[in-house]
């Protein structure tokens, strides 16, 4: 008898809000709409631009009447561009792969492991976090230029391996799941290495997603690091060729081509797994 | 047989589990000993010397340290970078929870306008200099929207006021949905009770976002804050593509003077300690936030 009027009341009050939030709705619908189209508006030009035909005036403002692929192909076949995308996909699928094992190894060991030293070793390395890699970018190419690193694919790579936000969150991952899991594991007598490859692994499948998208954009966007490291034209990734066209005085509809084929990967990643990018950040803090 | 290799086994047994533990770090351990750990100490190292490309080196102490803190042009780009992350850091964080505010109070197409508004957080720095590169240029996308309506020609990354602000836009037009993410996650979890209370109250909106969504928005806008500063503080990628230090090292900032002097001047042990000062900044921010978050907590 008391419950039914408060519920009345708070059906009534959810009524009434709904009926007042409408015209908020729409408010804040338009709102967005104005700010979500200011974001992806210089992408919109860069697009016209590049689909526009050479002879017609660049017009940013409007839609091309005639749409064409010149502009990327012209782009594409000449200068080094393909040879940088090959670079760029060997740059990030390489170290996506070893980053995912490796951290997912570390990760396993931290997590489930007692060895000595095991604390003191990942606290060292989660405060590396707080070193930034410009900081260290001096060092890191006396010593890889030491190793005859530069110009090639390894001193390209090995050097962004050692990656301790994957560690970490391999490790907080794997803490989380049972340890009856491994017990059983050892009393069916399975390896250390079996037990790893069968059941870490395809356990820590979504989280390994997660950081694969971000290691692959992290490494696609990548450009200081390979900016140095690249002393040959052949070595530039799509970032680095992308700023030397630039440099290069490449006709506008040229560079926007390159720019619009350099974003693609990053599109599709966006596309495809969009969820999956704000739902780890918003409950890791990954930052790309 | 089987009594016998039972009697091997404790002594396997107690080795197999730190040894496994051990076999599964190596790879990482190797890593991060040659490649962060060996550069880190390499860094200080190297900025007690005079360390020059050639790999010619002579301990020269503190001299690099002193000569920094003489040099004017080390003066301008430690002015320049606070200038610019006393812009881009407020412009980020206001845009974020604008649009984290907005985004948290619709109700259908949420998913839509958060893409959009974070399609920008997925391309890289080098991709937004070259295209806004373009919308600043003098006759470029702005100036020819700005034309319409009879202002300007204002040349952004020509003017030595405006390049930093400029630049600042870009980096939060490209960085912002990553805040903006966070932010929606920390207005998400408010309980909606304290909310409908106040609203019982007769609180309006603007009274609840300043009595309620913000102090309880703090840890988020607080770890939004941080980590803008640190990333800003390290900007490189937009100033080399957009301004190469310029106009008259107006946009001549710390990280940008690190590489010139490295890569330019190959002047390594100077750069390496230009390298360390920025290594301090940032720890200084982190280690703030930890004192800060550590004392909330308690």
């Amino acid at each position: 008898m008391t419950i039914a009027p408060a519920r009345e009341r708070t059906a009534a009050a959810a009524t009434e809000t709904r009926r007042r939030a409408r015209p908020r709705q729409l408010w804040l619908s338009g709102l967005l709409a104005i700010l979500s189209l200011l974001t992806v508006a210089p992408f919109i030009a860069m697009l016209i631009v590049t689909l526009s035909p050479a002879d017609e005036p660049t017009v940013p403002y409007a839609w091309p009447r005639t749409l064409t692929l010149d502009n990327i192909s012209t782009v594409v076949s000449s200068s080094g561009f393909v040879r940088w995308t090959l670079n760029s996909v060997v740059y990030s699928v390489v170290s996506v792969v070893i980053i995912l094992l490796t951290a997912a190894m570390a990760g396993y060991a931290f997590a489930k492991k007692r060895f000595p030293g095991r604390d003191i070793m990942l606290w060292s390395f989660i405060a590396t976090i707080m070193v930034p890699f410009q900081a260290m970018l001096i060092p890191y190419f006396v010593l890889v230029s030491k190793m005859d690193g530069l110009d090639t694919y390894w001193g390209l790579i090995v050097p962004t391996l050692a990656n301790s936000q994957a560690v970490f969150l391999m490790r907080q991952f794997i803490r989380g799941l049972p340890d009856e899991l491994f017990d059983a594991a050892k009393v069916d007598g399975a390896s250390e290495w079996r037990t790893f490859w069968q059941i870490v692994l395809p356990l820590t499948r979504p989280i390994l997603a997660t950081l694969g998208v971000f290691v692959f954009l992290w490494h696609w966007n990548d450009f200081l690091w390979p900016l140095v490291v690249a002393q040959s034209g052949d070595m530039r990734t799509l970032t680095v060729g992308l700023a030397t066209l630039h440099g290069e005085d490449v006709p506008l509809a040229q560079l926007m081509a390159g720019a619009t084929v350099t974003v693609l990967p990053c599109l599709l990643v966006f596309a495809l797994l969009q969820r999956y990018l704000v739902t780890s950040i918003a409950t890791t803090g990954l930052k790309g | 047989m089987a009594r016998m290799k039972r009697a091997t086994a404790p002594w396997r047994q107690r080795w197999r589990e730190p040894a496994a533990g051990l076999l599964f770090v190596l790879p990482m351990l190797v890593l991060f000993v040659v490649f962060r750990f060996v550069p880190a100490l390499g860094a200080v190292g190297m900025s007690l010397t005079d360390y020059k490309i050639s790999g010619e080196w002579e301990f020269i102490g503190a001299d690099n340290y002193s000569r920094l803190v003489g040099d004017p042009v080390f003066h301008a780009s430690l002015r320049a970078t606070l200038v610019y992350v006393a812009v881009y850091v407020p412009l980020t964080v206001v845009l974020s929870l604008a649009t984290a505010l907005l985004l948290n109070a619709l109700v259908r197409n949420v998913g839509l306008f958060r893409g959009a508004l974070f399609l920008p957080y997925v391309t890289s720095f080098v991709l937004a200099g070259v295209i806004w590169l373009w919308v600043y240029q003098l006759d470029g996308l702005l100036n020819g929207l700005l034309g319409r309506i009879d202002v300007g020609p204002v040349d952004f990354l020509g003017d030595t006021a405006l390049v930093l602000p400029s630049l600042a836009v870009v980096s939060a037009w490209k960085g912002f949905g990553y805040s903006m993410l966070i932010l929606v996650a920390g207005l998400k979890a408010i309980p909606s009770e304290y909310l409908e209370a106040a609203r019982m109250d007769g609180a309006g909106p603007w009274q609840r976002l300043r009595s309620i969504v913000l102090p309880l928005l703090r840890p988020a806008l607080f770890f939004v804050l941080v980590v803008e500063t640190i990333g800003a503080f390290q900007v490189f990628d937009t100033i080399y593509v957009m301004t190469g230090g310029g106009p008259t090292r107006a946009s001549y900032t710390l990280v940008y003077g690190l590489f010139d002097q490295g890569f330019r001047f190959f002047d390594f042990g100077y750069a390496a300690t230009m390298g360390v000062v920025l290594f301090l900044i940032v720890l200084a921010f982190s280690l703030v936030q930890r004192f800060v978050l550590d004392r909330e907590e308690s």
